[in-house]
């Protein structure tokens, strides 16, 4: 079983299951954080489920395509580590991975 | 004293008119209620709604187009009805479309939708989308006025579909007419048979014949993308399921964007000050349409049904039970908007959470889409009038103006909308 780990932005670290072929955006919603808003349903269009995720994992994760980086690179919190959580794609070689929601804009 | 009687939210010409005076009503008797009409619970509050929404593993969305009117077609047994429910797919209208699907099969077909709307896909199709709509309101801003709705908005969001999927001009009438005849879907003047697929039906043939000839010739459309892509998991995806995919992402948007146009135009002509407002500084475009979307968005309602029993809040859920998610309620929800929730107000704060397009993994993929067709149409607007009026001969004076709505316990729109513009 492989999992990632999500924390909030009460610094609450929470365990998720993956599930190979859904978005990390789908595994964070379905498990009940309820920080990642997440208000396009994960077509690239809001940037509302921002995410930092762990360095050593940024090589396993798809490249950005430009909608990701037009989106992100506007945000306030943009950071080199930064993602849109509807863009990342699970695979088993993300487990372990730590992640965290990204604040509020 | 006897109460009175409460009204039939799917059938009440009353609630039609006004659904937003029923939800008021229903209101008081808590953010989820059960229905004295139907068996089923009515979820008005705005926390609710998004959190039902957010729970596909709870809740299935198989009787989304279906409605809760219905009772299940089988006994649920049980704290768990995952197994019967999929047994029971084929008894639901639509229960082949992406719109009903849950776990996997949505996941897949979902991951086929989440490139169709991206923004640098719709930046490719902005120079039609502008041309095409330039041309339709210089004609009728020439003829000194139009019928928005029926001689505007539907063909102009038919046009912009076709022209982003890769529809054949020549068929693009045929399907306009073809879906103009159609019966909307849950109507509330067929309560039998409120919503029927055979508009879909037809345009099925066509689209199986379009994606066979994308696939010996792929072009730069979205029927070519989804003739030639992949599920997560590598594997291809069955061309009747792109065909029903395809006929959908065609025909289920044109309804609401159509009518969100309609609607917006309502807000600007009606609201004191905002046309002026909005001719003065066109940035404010997207705030007025995220309000209207709230206010007035083009879709009441969805459905869920618990797929276990479950909690909402305080409320337990068992499985089997049926929800209306109200989504038009939860928009005016004064708990999460405050007491002037269902006052019109610009650059309302936290505005863009509203859940006008739903919440969660089926959240309407075609939201960016409609929010770009109405800022082009409406920019043009703006281009070539100094004036746009409602027809007081149609609609009667502002204070007592007088619509008609589509018959639907599903979508909110003006039938019909009169303008009369004044060009330069």
């Amino acid at each position: 079983m492989a999992n990632v780990y999500v924390t909030d932005r009460q610094a609450h670290k929470q365990t998720i299951e993956i599930n190979s072929g859904n978005t990390l955006m789908q595994a964070i919603t379905d498990a009940g954080v309820a920080d990642l808003l997440a208000l396009c349903g994960g077509v690239c269009s809001c940037a509302t489920c921002h995410v930092y995720i762990e360095d050593a994992y940024l090589d396993k994760l798809p490249p950005k395509t430009e909608d990701e980086v037009a989106l992100l690179e506007v945000s306030e919190s943009y950071r080199e580590n930064s993602r849109l959580a509807c863009q990342v794609r699970l695979t088993a070689a993300m487990d372990g991975m730590q992640t965290q929601i990204a604040p509020e804009e | 004293m006897t109460q009175p009687k409460e009204r039939d939210y799917f059938t009440d010409p009353t609630v039609l008119m006004d659904p937003y005076q029923y939800f008021e009503e229903m209101r008081p008797r808590g953010p989820i209620c059960q229905l004295e009409t139907h068996d089923c619970l009515l979820v008005s509050g705005f926390q609710e709604c998004v959190e039902i929404l957010r729970n596909p593993t709870d809740f299935s969305s198989l009787n989304s187009l279906a409605s809760s009117a219905f009772p299940l077609p089988f006994e649920p047994q049980g704290d768990d009805i995952n197994q019967a429910l999929e047994a029971n797919r084929d008894k639901y209208v639509g229960g082949d479309l992406v719109v009903t699907f849950d776990d996997l099969r949505h996941t897949n077909v979902r991951s086929l939708i989440s490139r169709m709307f991206t923004p640098s896909r719709l930046k490719a199709n902005e120079v039609f989308m502008q041309s095409y709509a330039d041309e339709m309101v210089r004609g009728v801003v020439e003829q000194g006025g139009c019928e928005l709705v029926n001689q505007i908005a539907t063909p102009y969001v038919t046009m912009v579909i076709a022209d982003l999927l890769g529809v054949p001009p020549a068929d693009r009438a045929l399907f306009e007419e073809h879906i103009a005849q159609g019966q909307t879907v849950g109507s509330i003047e067929n309560p039998d048979s409120p919503t029927d697929m055979s508009t879909l039906e037809f345009m099925g043939g066509f689209f199986y014949r379009y994606l066979e000839e994308r696939a010996a010739n792929p072009g730069s459309d979205l029927l070519s993308e989804l003739i030639t892509t992949q599920y997560p998991d590598g594997a291809t995806p069955d061309i009747l399921e792109l065909v029903k995919l395809a006929v959908f992402m065609f025909a289920a948007g044109q309804d609401t964007s159509a009518k969100l146009l309609g609607n917006a135009m309502r807000y600007i002509v009606d609201v004191p000050g905002l046309q002026q407002q909005l001719r003065e500084d066109r940035k404010l475009i997207p705030w007025m349409i995220e309000e209207v979307l709230r206010l007035e968005g083009s879709s009441k309602a969805t459905h869920r049904v618990a797929r276990r029993d479950t909690m909402v809040g305080e409320v337990k859920i068992p499985a089997g039970k049926q929800v209306i998610v109200a989504l038009a309620a939860a928009n005016r929800d004064p708990r999460r908007w405050g007491d002037d929730a269902s006052e019109f107000k610009l650059k309302r704060p936290g505005i863009r959470e509203h859940i006008a397009f739903g919440r969660g993994s089926h959240t309407c993929a075609g939201a960016p889409l409609a929010r770009a067709e109405v800022t082009t149409i409406l920019n043009c607007f703006f281009d070539h009038t100094s004036s746009i009026k409602i027809s007081t001969e149609k609609h009667g004076e502002p204070g007592a103006r007088q619509y008609q709505f589509e018959p639907s316990f599903i979508i909110r729109g003006l039938d019909n909308l009169y303008l009369q513009l004044e060009g330069h």
